[in-house]
């Protein structure tokens, strides 16, 4: 009876075996990206407008290539989730992370960061960005940029941001730098806290995201002197950019924006790379994301591979001398 | 009338029905376990409202906040496991009354509690919208300090025993808050260059281990498990005990509702104010602590008289109160509407369909509550060995489930033994946790109203707001001095 179940047992062992070693005979076959799911990792808590974004590409793109999971790993900034997709190891060659400011920005004002933001990872594409706009309140004395910084120069003005190193706050920074105007920064935690201070006139000037204020400016509560981007934004006809209003003091080269792209590990494998962007380009031509984007007041990504690289670059040289100015490094 | 019928088309539904009972009973079964909070269940659920009508995506959210408002004093009662921050001060007296076998007269007061301020909230939403907005738009920084300061003098009435403990406990929160980065400058305080403590000491671990952990520890050291049956044998509430805490409730929902109404105030503070208040005014006043009806109904009422009236600045400004708000904000956004004045210019027959569906949702809560305390009052019958042992791993799994961080779990087991520490020396850990919650707030606006003004102090006094938070906070200070010196006289007699 025992050796029965002996050989019965060993017969089975046999069978699972061999059953085993097919499957691995056929993974080794279709070794073709992906061979799991997506990763998808918010470096920020759910709930907010990054997380949104992501789910809604997420959402997407697995129509396109294959099911992605959302994560969300909020804490130090973005700078917790981004340190672990540097850190690479097992699941990184499927793992992507939607990465904004706070990138670059965080890489310039945190401590000794562990990981390099630039050479740690590869870039796959910039998938959407929004612009911020400048905005004073009704009461506010000034009509232009130019009459602004005239105004910034006679009496110290405040400006307010939902919190330091936020995109936010360094655009504010950034127009302070290059007008040498002196104005305070008074953070608040998150928009919403902010934007009862400025629509009552309690602080002159924010550089808020667009979807934050555009209903704001529509119902005329708040003034709106530029956009922060290089180009004019098509939901604000006739406000013009910073670079435009601010010519002769010194804002030729004035450009922030909160841009969302997805990058990944930098040993993530070349064909993932490519089969990915080949997605994303047709997620991005889908009338679904079109329709999507003008709810948060934002434009489809411009840069995808190197160039999204170099964009990335810039970036970092631009916060890291704000930073700089600013005293921020710590 | 043609309006009225536009509405009604647009809100009876089927979808819109099932989606408010869904969305309630999610949010009291997620608010109930510990470390799963509203806005976890509320973030989580919006990408399934994608493809929902708009107002069915809403009426799920709100439905979510609504029903983990209450959900959480349900665990906060049956093992002293706070569900939501707001719920820790139901806690106080609503675990001693569970203790005392009167844990079904406990979760009953809170339920009813909470649904008649989740109405009052609503009807103040749906009346008072625009005028409760306007006072919300006229709180600058300075406004914000002045309510803080107020709020703060609440640690004298949750003291317990000695002020001058509630007093240490208190500092001691306020000094744990001010961990992580400071909001004005980013300088580093009490980080020790650790990643982990940069954005602030996580609030849930924080609750957690401070109420629950203190109770395992407790009772792994006396050993001693009196097996009250507590829930189902226990007497229920009946209306004339009810009716005798309506007042409690109703000045309770109205706290709440102006708490709710200033964006970023925050249920919490609603529920210490309106317990505060409560103590006060009772003739039982030394019964809170111990296991007072009228404490939990306080609480529950503060609480929840958030919730319809953080909708007020959302809906009529497009400002969020609270992180809830902010994901429901961006629901609107997701289906193509801009909460604000806008709003109720262009699709005012969507913002009454919201209000039909928002009153519903009270009802709703009343038959999903009652079947929640039938369900979860079990957890009350479970002896001890067993149960404290699957409370600690919800412990652990909700202190993890916040950041998705081991971290926590090792904060969440300090506070802990720190909790514990407070319960041997007599120290009470409600001062502590309202020092750690506003303690923030106190210095940010504090330095905001500076950086705005540069430095003139005269914008401490700027309006009529400012002076009516002056005069309260003076005046509350006042009667808690009075009260002191009157008991150390009495104490002195005796």
């Amino acid at each position: 009876m025992i050796k029965l179940m002996k050989s019965r047992v060993k017969s089975k062992i046999m069978w699972t075996l061999a059953a085993a070693s097919l499957t691995c005979g056929g993974l080794a076959q279709a070794d073709e990206w992906p061979t799991d799911n997506i990763r998808l990792v918010v470096p920020y808590s759910a709930g907010g407008t990054t997380d949104l974004l992501t789910r809604k590409v997420a959402d997407l793109l697995q129509k396109e290539l294959t099911t992605v999971v959302v994560e969300n790993r909020p804490g130090a900034g973005s700078t917790v989730a981004t340190g672990q997709l540097a850190r690479g190891g097992r699941g990184s060659d499927h793992m992507l992370l939607m990465a904004s400011p706070g990138h670059t920005i965080g890489a310039s004002i945190y401590p000794n960061l562990r990981y390099d933001p630039v050479e740690d990872f590869t870039f796959v594409r910039n998938v959407i960005n929004i612009p911020n706009v400048m905005v004073v309140p009704v009461v506010s004395p000034y009509n232009t940029v130019a009459e602004f910084i005239e105004g910034a120069r006679e009496k110290e003005l405040s400006f307010s941001s939902s919190g330091i190193g936020s995109s936010i706050h360094m655009s504010g920074e950034l127009f302070k730098s290059m007008t040498k105007t002196n104005m305070v920064h008074v953070p608040f935690r998150g928009s919403g806290e902010a934007l009862p201070a400025l629509l009552s006139g309690d602080v002159d000037v924010s550089f808020e995201n667009m979807p934050t204020v555009y209903p704001h400016i529509k119902s005329g509560k708040l003034k709106a002197l530029a956009v922060t981007t290089a180009e004019a934004s098509e939901f604000l006809p006739g406000v013009p950019t910073i670079r435009e209003a601010g010519k002769g003091y010194g804002l030729e080269d004035f450009e922030t924006s909160a841009w969302f792209g997805l990058i990944a590990h930098k040993s993530f494998p070349e064909e993932g790379i490519d089969k990915l962007q080949a997605a994303l380009d047709k997620v991005m031509a889908s009338e679904e994301f079109k329709n999507f984007l003008p709810q948060f007041g934002a434009e489809a990504g411009r840069v995808s591979g190197d160039e999204f690289r170099q964009f990335i670059e810039s970036e970092l040289q631009k916060w890291s001398a704000v930073a700089e100015d600013a005293n921020l490094k710590r | 009338m043609e309006n009225f019928s536009e509405v009604m088309a647009l809100f009876l539904s089927v979808d819109n029905f099932l989606a408010i009972a869904a969305g309630v009973l999610v949010g009291v079964v997620v608010g109930a376990i510990p470390g799963l909070t509203a806005t976890m269940a509320v973030a989580l659920a919006l990408p399934f409202t994608f493809s929902m009508e708009p107002v069915t995506a809403i009426l799920l959210l709100v439905g979510i906040y609504k029903g983990g408002m209450y959900g959480g004093s349900i665990t906060a009662i049956l093992i002293r496991t706070p569900g939501s921050p707001a719920s820790a001060c139901t806690l106080l007296d609503g675990y001693p009354m569970a203790q005392q076998g009167n844990a079904k007269k406990a979760l009953k007061t809170a339920l009813y509690s909470s649904v008649v301020a989740d109405m009052i909230s609503n009807l103040a939403l749906i009346f008072f919208a625009s005028y409760l907005a306007k006072i919300a738009l006229n709180f600058g920084p300075p406004e914000y300090f002045w309510l803080i300061c107020f709020s703060l003098t609440i640690i004298v009435s949750v003291s317990g025993s000695s002020v001058i403990k509630g007093l240490i406990a208190a500092s001691l929160g306020i000094i744990l808050s001010t961990v992580g980065l400071d909001a004005v400058y980013g300088t580093q305080r009490l980080t020790f260059d650790n990643y982990n403590l940069m954005d602030r000491i996580s609030f849930i671990p924080l609750l957690i281990g401070l109420f629950a952990i203190p109770e395992i520890i407790d009772f792994y050291m006396t050993r001693v498990a009196p097996h009250v049956r507590t829930a189902v044998a226990g007497a229920s509430l009946s209306w004339k005990e009810f009716k005798g805490m309506l007042k409690t409730v109703v000045r309770g929902s109205f706290i709440g509702v102006i708490i709710g109404a200033i964006p970023g105030t925050g249920a919490t503070t609603a529920a210490f104010i309106s317990y505060s208040e409560a103590k006060r005014t009772s003739p039982r006043k030394d019964n809170f602590g111990k296991g007072e009806p009228e404490g939990v109904a306080a609480a529950e009422a503060g609480n929840n008289g958030v919730a319809g009236a953080t909708l007020i600045p959302l809906l009529s400004l497009g400002i969020p109160g609270d992180v809830i708000t902010a994901i429901i904000l961006g629901a609107f956004m997701i289906h193509g509407l801009t909460p604000g004045p806008v709003l109720f210019q262009e699709n005012l027959t969507l913002v009454y369909a919201l209000f039909c569906g928002i009153m519903i949702s009270s009802f709703v809560l009343v038959f999903v509550g009652n079947a929640a305390i039938r369900y979860f009052s079990i957890i009350a019958d479970i002896p001890k060995t067993i149960l404290l042992p699957i409370v600690l791993m919800f412990c652990i799994y909700g202190a993890y489930a916040v950041n998705n961080s081991t971290f926590d779990i090792g904060l969440m087991l300090a506070f802990g033994v720190l909790g514990f520490v407070f319960n041997r020396t007599g120290m009470a850990a409600a001062p502590f946790l309202i020092g750690f919650i506003l303690g923030p707030m106190f210095e940010d606006n504090l330095r905001r109203t500076m950086l705005i003004s540069k430095g003139d102090l005269s914008i401490f006094f700027r309006g009529p707001i400012t002076w009516v938070f002056v005069l309260l906070t003076v005046a509350s200070l006042a009667f808690a001095i009075r009260r002191y010196w009157v008991t150390r006289k009495e104490e002195a007699l005796a």
